[in-house]
């Protein structure tokens, strides 16, 4: 299977370690990912906040590259899946909207019809690999307990997206139990980070995030998991902001899912991810004898089944 | 902009906000409320309702779209998006906020929000990563110009520099 892979300015411009994971496990899989000239998804809380109009363009610009190659999208940021899957809806329901984009389009060669579907690498691991083939490529388990938060943008609005029950997400959880975590269940495991509001009221976005985060705290995890790069800066970078405005101290290591996912598949050279980590957390490390003998065979050799 | 446009957009607006009967969920359920009661969905929606005033006194910009209030409303009305289209009502007024211009200038200037530095070009090489081929920026600054963007951008510029006077 094929995709135009949208990692988002986020991911790739600023984790770019949890683009890495992501490219270093999909070809386990069997997925190929194709690179397109896209552009911002647009973010939603800022763009479409200045134009509903431009940011409805520029998403259906984005999907119009898709469609033109033959290719679905699979989208590796809660902002970005949420913004193309609304643009996608409101395109494909509103036909005098739809005309209007295509005659903007036209001028770039291009044409918005409807026929890329938009799918996030966690429906892509949940609901097309499913749990029980990635249980099966699990050689390093990865025994630490976690708390999983999967992402406004990808839970809500339901009604659109249906990633999972929006009130009581699970499918994350599984994915994690899938490579040998123990998710731990929370308060407030629904609420926002606080990243849509970061630049405009930088105080109350990291109020938000000491609600959320004393939460987690509550239920003493080892780590945090996400699937969208935003909540992974917010929690990650923010906490410190927050323990210096509010005077908590919080320093939890968080992960994207596909950084554990190609640890738990003993794919080599995670470390590479880790190390770009501001918190660490100590993993088991890989067994040195497969490693040597990991080197003697090389790589491709070494990752097959 | 004309008053016409002005009173199509309330009559929209109170058409959507109409099955609201005002049990707050949806202020409840906001977790920017928790810690900024000065944002309030429920209030929006019934100066809407009752006054007929689109409220935009600065507070829409509090919401952080998280749909906790979308999910929630027992009634099926979208207070995240009414509050978005408040949002764009205010932009066109020149009210957007810094930060909200500045992501547009640099979508406009990079088609990417992120700072695209020589620094996170590096880490991708050193990554393995591959170059991510780039839009055209003739083109992104045609759709920027197509669909108004532009527009309000210099509205708000006006805006700004009339504050700092």
């Amino acid at each position: 299977m094929k995709y135009a892979f949208f990692p988002g300015c986020t991911m790739a411009y600023r984790l770019q370690f949890a683009e890495k994971s992501i490219r270093m496990v999909v070809p386990k899989f069997d997925i190929d990912l194709v690179d397109l000239p896209f552009t911002c998804c647009p973010e939603p809380n800022a763009v479409r906040a200045l134009s509903d109009e431009t940011w409805l363009t520029f998403a259906a610009r984005n999907i119009a590259l898709a469609e033109a190659e033959g290719l679905n999208i699979l989208t590796a940021c809660a902002g970005c899946h949420e913004s193309l899957s609304m643009a996608k809806h409101e395109l494909d329901r509103k036909p005098e909207k739809k005309n209007k984009v295509n005659s903007i389009l036209k001028d770039l060669g291009l044409e918005y019809k409807g026929i890329s579907t938009i799918t996030h690498v966690h429906q892509l691991l949940f609901d097309e690999i499913g749990i029980e083939t990635i249980s099966s490529k699990v050689t390093r388990p990865v025994p630490i307990k976690v708390v999983t938060h999967t992402g406004c943008h990808l839970l809500r609005p339901e009604r659109v997206l249906h990633v999972d029950n929006a009130e009581v997400p699970v499918k994350l959880d599984l994915l994690c139990e899938a490579l040998g975590m123990e998710p731990l269940d929370y308060m407030d495991k629904t609420m926002c980070c606080g990243a849509g509001v970061r630049k405009t009221n930088s105080v109350t976005s990291y109020a938000v995030l000491r609600e959320k985060m004393t939460s987690m705290e509550m239920v003493e995890p080892d780590a945090v998991v996400v699937f969208c790069p935003t909540c992974f800066v917010t929690f990650e970078s923010g906490q410190k902001v927050a323990n210096r405005i509010f005077g908590t101290d919080f320093k939890f290591p968080v992960f994207y899912y596909t950084e554990l996912l190609a640890i738990a598949m003993d794919i080599p050279e995670t470390d590479l991810l880790l190390a770009e980590h501001r918190v660490k957390l100590d993993l088991p490390k890989r067994d040195e004898t497969k490693k040597e003998a990991e080197m003697d065979m090389g790589d491709s050799i070494a990752s097959s089944p | 902009m004309g008053d016409n446009t002005q009173d199509q957009l309330l009559k929209d607006l109170k058409e959507r906000a109409r099955p609201c009967f005002q049990c707050g969920i949806c202020t409840s359920s906001c977790p920017v409320f928790r810690v900024a009661p000065e944002l309030n969905p429920r209030l929006s929606v019934d100066s809407i309702i009752t006054r007929g005033v689109v409220p935009r006194e600065g507070n829409e910009w509090l919401c952080a779209y998280c749909l906790m209030c979308d999910q929630r409303c027992p009634m099926g009305v979208s207070l995240a998006e009414i509050l978005m289209e408040i949002k764009n009502i205010s932009a066109r007024e020149g009210k957007a906020p810094p930060d909200v211009i500045e992501a547009a200038l640099s979508l406009m200037q990079d088609g990417c929000l992120s700072p695209i530095s020589s620094r996170s070009e590096k880490i991708r090489t050193e990554l393995g990563l591959p170059d991510l081929p780039k839009a055209e920026p003739a083109d992104v600054l045609k759709l920027f110009k197509a669909t108004g963007a532009l527009e309000v951008l210099e509205t708000n510029k006006a805006a700004q520099e009339e504050a700092s006077e």
